[in-house]
């Protein structure tokens, strides 16, 4: 047996496929229970790709920017925590 | 062996790199699971070289010319080859059946291909369109490097190399012995690429960025990242006959920005961590889960001091094991609970320090206390003519402070105390504003008080 189809050869990170299909890259990258041992970033299945399958294709810049926000939030006033803090300032205030 | 030189005839009719490249695997291909029993089998110690020269004599053009060196070459190649197939093929019945794998032989014999290929190289016979060749070999010399130094490891008393950061120093002397010996050799096969002067359609530069990688993958896991800076130096030198980095195959450049943003986040030159993380992001393949989530790891922690921005729950969703990290970090940051951060940060510790982001993450402090301050301001109300009050009583900030650290009932702290957490605020600029100790006030400018926070 020579084995190594099914990735248990002698280097189960090596993939060695000139397949497009990325869908089985995606299954084989369940999200375990902890992030892995090590941050090494993993071989890319394609050598090269359309600028559309990356992740952020190009002239689509301007919709991901809601994908980080400001680090400070305004409108939190039900909030349990900014209630008490005024109530505790409210306190203070009335000391003087 | 027959497939073998079928294989290399077509590869190098159709100069097609890949294809060569897939001709000296050690993994055999889904579709001919025997391929490598099938070489092996059919050569022996005493007549390999005969063999292959034979084979590719046969298969080459009729009127080829001797001696010729592509022939000499490749016999050497394939010789080595051989004899790795055979300690690959011996390692893994060894493995199935639950004994002692020899990956120190497989290692040696992989290297003495890797040797016999950049000879090749450096003599010339090879052209740069065979350069997924030499990939191949530096990648699998890495990996066998590596579970040489592992069962080295299981097999004697030493240390298992496991990759950990926690290392008994005085224990693993020899633990990475052979990925050690086997980055002296990737060295050599980037100074290969890099330094050929030959025109750029048919220089190797080509494999410059992947032999970087390859570099700083195994720079990383013998935790010497200092020695990644040689590579960087070394490119940015010859950066003025080099192709433009838009112009190699997306695979190198993403992983090569994902190594130099990291690189450069641990030097904490943050402002260059964020422009290569963030272009790694944007080009990776959007297939490349594990990828994508491995440049998050960094781009957060980064964007948290350089932008001051957070991830959104939107870009965290698809990526289960980082928003559980992050999340709370998040929430705890933008409502200005101090306690909040502190329990998430020590909640995650083990987590954070193994990615080495702790020390960044912790700094987000002054972000979540400067958010804490920002709402003592904004609660303050205004003076008679409507305009927001600029003049807070330190012992103000020094109740918010008691609560958003302590609790309700927990114990006051002195003006002193909270002065010198705001002064500090003012020298990082996340304030405006100065402290006036002779009335107990903070008094803080009437046009951005909180710079960069829309008031």
């Amino acid at each position: 047996m020579s084995a190594a189809a099914d990735g248990s050869g002698p280097t189960t990170k090596a993939t060695v496929s000139d397949s497009t299909d990325s869908s089985t890259l995606k299954d084989q990258q369940k999200p375990a229970a902890a992030l892995e041992e090590d941050d090494e970033f993993e071989d890319f299945p394609v050598d090269d790709w359309a600028p559309e399958d990356s992740e952020v294709p190009p002239g689509s810049e301007g919709g991901t920017t809601h994908l980080w926000e400001e680090s400070w939030d305004d409108d939190d006033t039900s909030e349990d925590f900014s209630k008490q803090l005024k109530e505790e300032l409210a306190k203070v205030k009335g000391q003087k | 062996m027959e497939v073998l030189f079928r294989d290399f005839q077509s590869a190098n009719s159709e100069q097609s790199g890949p294809g060569l490249a897939a001709t000296i695997s050690p993994i055999a291909p889904p579709n001919y699971l025997n391929r490598l029993d099938a070489i092996y089998k059919d050569s022996n110690v005493a007549t390999i070289s005969r063999d292959v020269a034979f084979g590719l004599t046969k298969s080459a053009h009729a009127a080829i010319q001797y001696p010729n060196p592509e022939i000499d070459t490749w016999t050497e190649i394939y010789s080595a080859y051989w004899y790795a197939v055979g300690a690959i093929l011996a390692a893994e019945h060894a493995e199935q059946n639950a004994s002692q794998s020899d990956w120190l032989r497989v290692y040696m014999a992989w290297k003495d291909l890797s040797n016999a290929i950049i000879k090749a190289y450096s003599s010339g016979v090879l052209e740069n369109w065979t350069l997924p060749v030499l990939y191949m070999a530096g990648k699998h010399l890495r990996t066998f490097a590596i579970k040489a130094d592992a069962s080295a490891g299981s097999n004697g008393n030493a240390i298992y190399n496991s990759g950990d950061l926690q290392e008994d120093i005085a224990g693993d002397f020899d633990r990475n012995k052979n990925l050690e010996d086997a980055a002296r050799v990737i060295n050599r096969m980037f100074t290969l690429c890099i330094s050929d002067r030959a025109p750029l359609e048919e220089s190797r530069k080509w494999g410059l960025y992947y032999m970087a990688n390859l570099q700083f993958k195994t720079y990383f896991k013998l935790n010497s990242i200092s020695l990644c800076k040689n590579v960087l130096r070394a490119i940015s030198a010859g950066t003025t006959d080099m192709p433009n980095l838009s112009v190699f195959p997306k695979s190198h450049i993403v992983t090569f920005k994902y190594y130099v943003g990291v690189i450069k986040f641990l030097e904490e030159d943050y402002a260059a961590a964020e422009e290569n993380l963030l272009s790694a992001l944007r080009m990776c393949h959007r297939s490349a889960t594990r990828n994508v989530e491995l440049i998050l790891a960094y781009l957060v922690p980064t964007r948290l001091l350089t932008s001051q921005l957070l991830p959104s729950p939107e870009l965290l969703s698809p990526y289960p094991r980082l928003a559980h990290l992050f999340t709370p970090l998040v929430y705890a940051i933008r409502s200005g609970s101090l306690s909040d951060f502190d329990s998430a940060l020590t909640e995650g510790e083990p987590e954070f320090v193994k990615r080495r982001i702790y020390l960044t993450l912790e700094r987000g402090r002054d972000i979540c206390l400067r958010n804490l301050l920002r709402k003592v301001y904004l609660a303050s109300g205004s003076d008679e003519e409507g305009k927001r009050r600029t003049r807070i009583r330190v012992d103000e900030f020094g109740t918010a402070i008691r609560l958003g650290e302590r609790g309700v009932d927990g114990e006051s702290l002195e003006n002193d105390e909270v002065e010198c957490l705001v002064a500090n605020m003012i020298y990082k600029n996340l304030i405006k504003g100065y402290i006036s100790r002779a009335h107990g006030m903070v008094v803080l400018s009437k046009t951005g008080a909180f710079p960069g926070t829309g008031i």
